[in-house]
């Protein structure tokens, strides 16, 4: 397969993505509703004392982007899977991890990076001071493609199951558990005063780590599902 | 021909794991209660209590035993599901979704007994220490691939969906493990277990003693558990029909 | 406060999950030979 031929496949399959999404963009916004609800609902849970929020802002705010993300996973594959559009593209001959990537940097860009750019809302409705900020944005923009690529494992694995959204999360959520533990860190750190140069350079590692290898995870689940 | 590999080979066929394993599973019992009865002799009535934490260290030989089989088993499931995706093998699918179950019961008892130990020494139930948070996400890990296998119709696809969880989140079980441990160092200073790396034989030894004697447990469940799946899976073919016309006569 | 009612608590839930996890195969084993037969005779029967 030659490297022009699998980069016009990229792009293409980035294009028709884009194209769907746009055509759907009521239900992409599902997902961030909930999150705006989610974190409205901590306040009111647990009362607005600004310390109490402001203290459990990081894990909070983290939490919620957990959750929409698992929400919007569950359609990944699952309309080109029902519709065999997933079907042609494995017998396309193209490399299936290629694909996947493509879908997942598709499902970060509509689903992931819209959380990044709400996150000072939800950073001020929690009451963050502001030296966290800066550092919960590069947190969700360094973890949210993260949460795609883990995550498309999950959804390969479960788009050919009647109720698989729900195993989807129950499958991805212990896999998210160093991200959550590293990210929030980094923020509460950075808060403190203190260094967070750590947390945020394993969660890069993480990233790249998981760019490298999940496509391939993802790919074998698709197989799979469409044996 | 390698005896070592024309048993591998031989294992690949049902009728005869089926027959061989019902050899072995009494031999595998045996073990499993002679060495418990020996191990818990040793750890309930020899060993001494502990200088800290007192009679409560007794837990342990039940604790820390169990623990280890639900990670060893883990381990088990993603590399014998390794070897199931790539070469295809139906006795190792077999073997690989038996053994989920068991590693769940084992983390279970490690989640049960640790919480216990730790009321009597920390004052109470539930600690969100490193260890104890670790196999709860080892179970909630379990509890995944068992809810995956069977959400799948067809067998055969269902373990190798299992097979390809299994190793994923094996990959990331160390990962989870340690940044769990370093969550647990930035909130708390607590730490559960032996107090020292160092144990005293005479707390060694029992331990080591019922570490065996589960891996002798996991062994026969595991295969009593293989049997039953594959006289299910296999229920139209020849080799169970025969067996059960050998059963009613 | 005394240690024993949790070392005692301790060791018999996992006894006791120990021995469920040993005997659900067993019972399945049993209620599968019973369908199976019951189905060979079935077919038997038709022959």
């Amino acid at each position: 397969m030659s490297r022009q031929a699998a980069g016009t496949a990229f792009t293409a399959l980035l294009r028709r993505d884009f194209l769907l999404a746009y055509r759907r963009r009521a239900e992409l916004l599902q997902p961030l509703v909930f999150l705006l609800v989610v974190v409205t609902l901590f306040p009111l849970g647990v009362g607005p004392s600004p310390g109490l929020l402001a203290n459990i802002a990081p894990g909070v705010i983290w939490i919620a982007a957990l959750l929409a993300t698992v929400l919007s996973l569950d359609s990944l594959f699952r309309s080109d899977f029902e519709d065999g559009t997933l079907e042609q593209m494995v017998l396309s001959g193209q490399s299936l991890a290629l694909i996947a990537l493509a879908r997942t940097v598709a499902h970060w860009l509509v689903a992931g990076l819209p959380i990044v750019l709400l996150s000072p809302l939800l950073a001020m409705w929690m009451n963050l001071p502001d030296e966290g900020l800066l550092i919960l944005i590069e947190s969700l923009a360094i973890g949210t493609p993260v949460l795609s690529l883990i995550g498309a494992i999950g959804g390969a694995l479960t788009v050919s199951l009647k109720r698989g959204g729900q195993l989807l999360s129950l499958l991805v959520f212990p896999l998210y558990v160093p991200l959550l533990i590293l990210a929030t860190s980094a923020v509460s750190s950075a808060v403190a005063g203190l260094p967070y140069t750590g947390q945020i350079g394993l969660m890069i590692a993480g990233l790249i780590a998981s760019m490298t290898l999940a496509p391939f995870a993802t790919a074998a689940a698709l197989k799979l599902s469409l044996s | 021909m390698n005896p070592i590999y024309l048993f591998f080979h031989k294992t690949g066929s049902p009728p005869w794991f089926y027959n061989f394993s019902g050899k072995l599973i009494p031999w595998l019992w045996a073990g499993f209660f002679l060495l418990t009865g020996y191990g818990l002799y040793l750890g309930l009535l020899v060993a001494p209590a502990d200088y800290q934490q007192g009679e409560s260290v007794r837990i342990m030989y039940v604790h820390v035993p169990a623990a280890w089989m639900s990670m060893m088993i883990y381990g088990l499931m993603a590399i014998w599901g390794f070897i199931a995706l790539v070469w295809r093998i139906r006795i190792m699918e077999v073997l690989i979704i038996s053994s989920a179950p068991i590693g769940a019961a084992f983390t279970i008892i490690a989640l049960v007994t640790g919480s216990l130990w730790g009321r009597p020494t920390w004052g109470t139930y539930w600690v969100w220490d490193a260890r104890l948070t670790s196999e709860l996400v080892l179970l909630f890990l379990y509890f995944g691939v068992i809810a995956l296998y069977n959400s799948y119709d067809e067998p055969r696809k269902a373990a190798r969906a299992a097979s390809l969880m299994s190793i994923v989140g094996a990959v990331n079980l160390p990962i989870i493990h340690f940044s769990v441990v370093w969550w647990n160092t930035l909130h708390q200073g607590s730490s559960i277990g032996t107090s020292g790396s160092s144990i005293h034989p005479s707390m060694l030894w029992p331990l080591l003693y019922m570490a065996i004697a589960f891996k002798l447990y996991y062994g026969a469940n595991l295969l009593s558990r293989a049997r039953v799946r594959l006289l299910k899976q296999d229920h139209r073919k020849r080799w169970v029909k025969d067996l059960l016309s050998k059963e009613t006569s | 406060m005394s240690h024993t009612p949790f070392i005692l608590a301790s060791y018999l839930i996992s006894a006791a999950v120990l021995l469920w996890a040993a005997l659900s195969p067993v019972i399945n084993k049993r209620g599968l030979l019973k369908q199976l037969k019951l189905r060979q005779a079935r077919m038997e029967k038709t022959q």
